[in-house]
């Protein structure tokens, strides 16, 4: 029998106690009532031969003289004996099958046949009890003088030793029982006891939202040393666990500089592009400060460079601000944020003279709900990584869609694809093995504090695509 | 309830004629009791009627009683002809056997008369009505010396032609008239010879044996079993205090007790034709070659 896994340690092994137990019951209510049958038959054996011998020598002289009446009287007499084991009944059959007398003529008659009646008693040295018969017949050789004078079959009563039997069966039914439930209740309560430590230490790995901490050394169990060392190697996982993600936190924190860094190297340059033309204007004015229509143009031309300068440095901020956790949740996503993500990337785009493909064909309502720092770090990553991997002058495009109940992003790009080293970064929450950016697993991370999922795929076009799923109402774990 | 004791007239006969003790066999010292021989005939209890038969034979004679107890006829008769019992209750056909040497001396009365029958008895479930169809049966006589239990049966089976050996399949003695009962009534045997004095008398202490059982002939009358005293107690004190015992049985209130128990009426003298008609039925199978 295999019991459900399903069902906990603290009610298995009690059940399995009460199963032994009734097992152990079994047996040992075989044995002792297989003791008792001995006993009993051992006992029935002692009372039937007296109970022969004191008939026999009775018996023996009349049995010689043929002297009917005393013969039946004696088993008359016999019969009519009170006590636990006594004859109901007694007949005397000659060497020759017949009945010479019986203490129930009316049944055998004398003279006739005896013989089923000496077939179907048991011999007085072969006693055997059947717990089921209130009566059993028996059997044996009257001797008389050295001379045998005929079968004596005597049907003793053993109603009592059927009733002891039944009793001692009740006793041992009632005693298994008891003594089951009281162990089975014991063996709970114990288990319930032994295993109290472990039920500790998995509510505290099941503790929910929270990350598991270290069991306070003061609950840890020291007079049992095997629990004490699985709760300090647990304490000793718990503390790998917490340094290696604040280890990966920090690397993460570095690799957002890191791509700011890049972004800030973009950023002069798209700063510094148009100062030039900026500077000239400003000479074009000294120049020709009496002629209001090229003052007015070069006014228009200082505001315009000055209004891109501006939109570049609050993006910058903007982006600075929300991934520095100033309550980025609070800021939903707008479609301007991918037209600030776009001026972002389009510096490193150009200085490398790539291709980006832009697509935004969802409205503000596909945003609803979905922070926008998380987005935007999302979308800014994956941009980054396919620059990374694109060769100059290669292609590289955004796509943003609704998708049902959810928000795609999809950054396709001309390279070669991930390898399989970088994947899991991307898919899984295996460790990230030292060497590479922390970018793409920002992006898990991100992706599954929103609900989200991420697949690999191809473009229509046939390129490498990475498609992220956020969905609009889901839940943020 | 009356007299348990009863039945076996055997026993209660063997107990009067103390009386001899005195004088005969050991001649010189004179007894002080008076031996009575009895049979175990009488009923399991029958020590009350004993007892009271003791105290009013004590008080009439001034005598004690010591009663000395044999299974058979036969063996009681023995002691009297050897002289070691003084008087004992026996039947007509063993009295008969020994004219010479033993005599009545007293006779019971039931029912006023001095006289009784012999029954034969069957299952009460049999449908039998007559003699001749109890041919085959398992038979219980009463004791080989017993007139109403045997010798009227073996007598009557002669005037009838038959073969007493062969008319019954099987019989068997059962030395007591209530055993005869018994062994019907248990369906031990088929049928039974009995004393019809005794049967009569269970009907008032057994009447549950009785029911099982039922009269399928009675005989004629004989002469009831006498109190008999061997030849040499004959004209001695002794059976004088023992008859004056007898006779005035009614005088004491013992003696009624005991005429109660046994449903009598008294004894008085034997006639010389008392026991003619058992002296017939002995010619009868003595005659029959």
């Amino acid at each position: 029998m295999r019991l459900p896994l399903a069902m906990p340690l603290s009610l298995r092994v009690p059940l399995l106690v009460a199963g032994l137990m009734v097992l152990m019951g079994i047996v040992a209510s075989q044995l002792v009532l297989s003791a008792l049958n001995r006993a009993q038959v051992r006992q029935l054996t002692d009372l039937a031969e007296i109970e022969f011998r004191a008939l026999s020598t009775s018996l023996g002289p009349y049995v010689q003289r043929d002297d009917i009446w005393e013969m039946f009287d004696i088993l008359d007499r016999a019969t009519l004996r009170e006590g636990s084991f006594r004859p109901i009944s007694a007949a005397l059959v000659d060497a020759r099958g017949r009945v010479m007398v019986s203490s129930l003529p009316e049944a055998h008659p004398i003279g006739s046949n005896g013989a089923g009646l000496v077939e179907e008693a048991i011999r007085l040295d072969d006693i055997r009890f059947d717990a089921a018969s209130e009566r059993i017949a028996v059997r044996n050789t009257v001797v008389w003088q050295g001379r045998p004078l005929g079968q004596l079959v005597i049907d003793f009563d053993v109603q009592e030793f059927a009733a002891e039997r039944r009793r001692a069966l009740f006793s041992l039914l009632l005693g298994n029982a008891a003594a089951i439930l009281i162990l089975s209740v014991a063996g709970y309560a114990l288990m319930r006891r032994v295993l109290a430590p472990v039920r500790r230490l998995t509510r505290e790995m099941e503790q929910p939202g929270g990350t598991p901490q270290p069991i306070a050394e003061a609950l840890i169990p020291a007079r049992d040393a095997e629990l004490a060392q699985l709760y300090h190697n647990y304490n000793g996982l718990i503390l790998a666990v917490q340094a290696r993600t604040a280890t990966e936190r920090r690397l993460a924190e570095r690799e957002r500089y890191v791509s700011l860094g890049r972004l800030a190297g973009g950023l002069a340059h798209e700063i510094n592009n148009p100062l030039g033309g900026l500077l000239n204007t400003v000479d074009t004015i000294r120049t020709y400060p009496d002629r209001p229509d090229v003052v007015r143009d070069s006014a228009e031309l200082l505001e315009r460079g000055l209004k891109h300068l501006r939109d570049v440095s609050r993006t910058t901020l903007d982006m600075h601000r929300n991934d520095d956790g100033a309550s980025p949740e609070k800021v939903q996503l707008a479609l301007q944020d991918f037209d600030d993500l776009h001026l972002l990337i389009r510096p490193e785009i150009e200085r490398k003279a790539q291709i980006l493909d832009w697509r935004i064909e969802a409205d503000g309502s596909c945003c609803k709900g979905l922070p926008a720092g998380s987005v935007r770090q999302i979308a800014l990553n994956l941009l980054l990584n396919a620059a990374a991997v694109t060769g100059p002058g290669g292609k590289l495009g955004l796509r943003v869609k609704p998708d049902g109940d959810s928000l795609c992003l999809c950054v396709w790009d001309a390279g070669p694809g991930f390898s399989d080293s970088v994947k899991p970064r991307l898919l899984s929450d295996e460790p990230v093995e030292p060497g590479g950016g922390l970018g793409l697993r920002v992006v898990r991370d991100l992706v599954k504090s929103l609900g989200g999922t991420i697949d690999l795929g191809r473009s229509v076009h046939g390129q490498n695509e990475v498609r992220v799923r956020l969905p609009l109402r889901g839940r943020h774990v | 309830m009356e007299t348990p004791w009863l039945v076996s007239r055997r026993g209660i006969l063997a107990a009067f004629p103390g009386l001899a003790a005195i004088s005969a066999a050991s001649g010189a010292k004179a007894r002080a009791a008076l031996r009575f021989g009895l049979t175990p005939v009488f009923l399991d209890n029958d020590w009350q009627l004993l007892e009271r038969l003791s105290a009013h034979i004590e008080e009439s004679t001034g005598l004690g009683v010591e009663y000395v107890q044999r299974r058979t006829y036969k063996e009681v008769v023995a002691l009297l002809l050897l002289g070691e019992i003084d008087a004992a209750w026996l039947c007509g056909y063993p009295l008969l056997q020994y004219p010479n040497r033993l005599e009545a001396v007293a006779i019971p009365l039931w029912q006023g008369r001095p006289l009784y029958r012999s029954y034969l008895i069957t299952a009460d479930d049999r449908t039998v009505e007559d003699f001749a169809a109890l041919r085959g049966d398992v038979h219980a006589y009463s004791d080989p010396d017993s007139n109403s239990g045997h010798l009227v049966t073996v007598a009557r089976l002669l005037e009838l032609g038959e073969r007493p050996e062969q008319f019954f399949a099987r019989t068997f003695f059962t030395f007591g008239h209530r055993n005869v009962v018994r062994a019907v009534a248990r369906r031990l045997a088929r049928s039974g010879s009995v004393d019809g004095y005794v049967y009569d008398a269970l009907a008032a202490t057994e009447p549950e044996l009785l029911a099982r059982t039922r009269v399928v002939w009675r005989s004629e009358w004989h002469g009831f079993p006498p109190v008999v005293v061997g030849s040499e107690a004959r004209g001695t004190r002794a059976e004088a205090l023992l008859l004056r015992a007898l006779f005035d049985i009614t005088q004491t209130e013992a003696g009624r007790e005991v005429l109660r128990m046994l449903q009598l009426d008294g004894f008085v003298p034997p006639q010389p034709d008392s026991f003619d008609s058992i002296a017939r039925l002995m010619r009868l199978v003595s005659e029959r070659g």
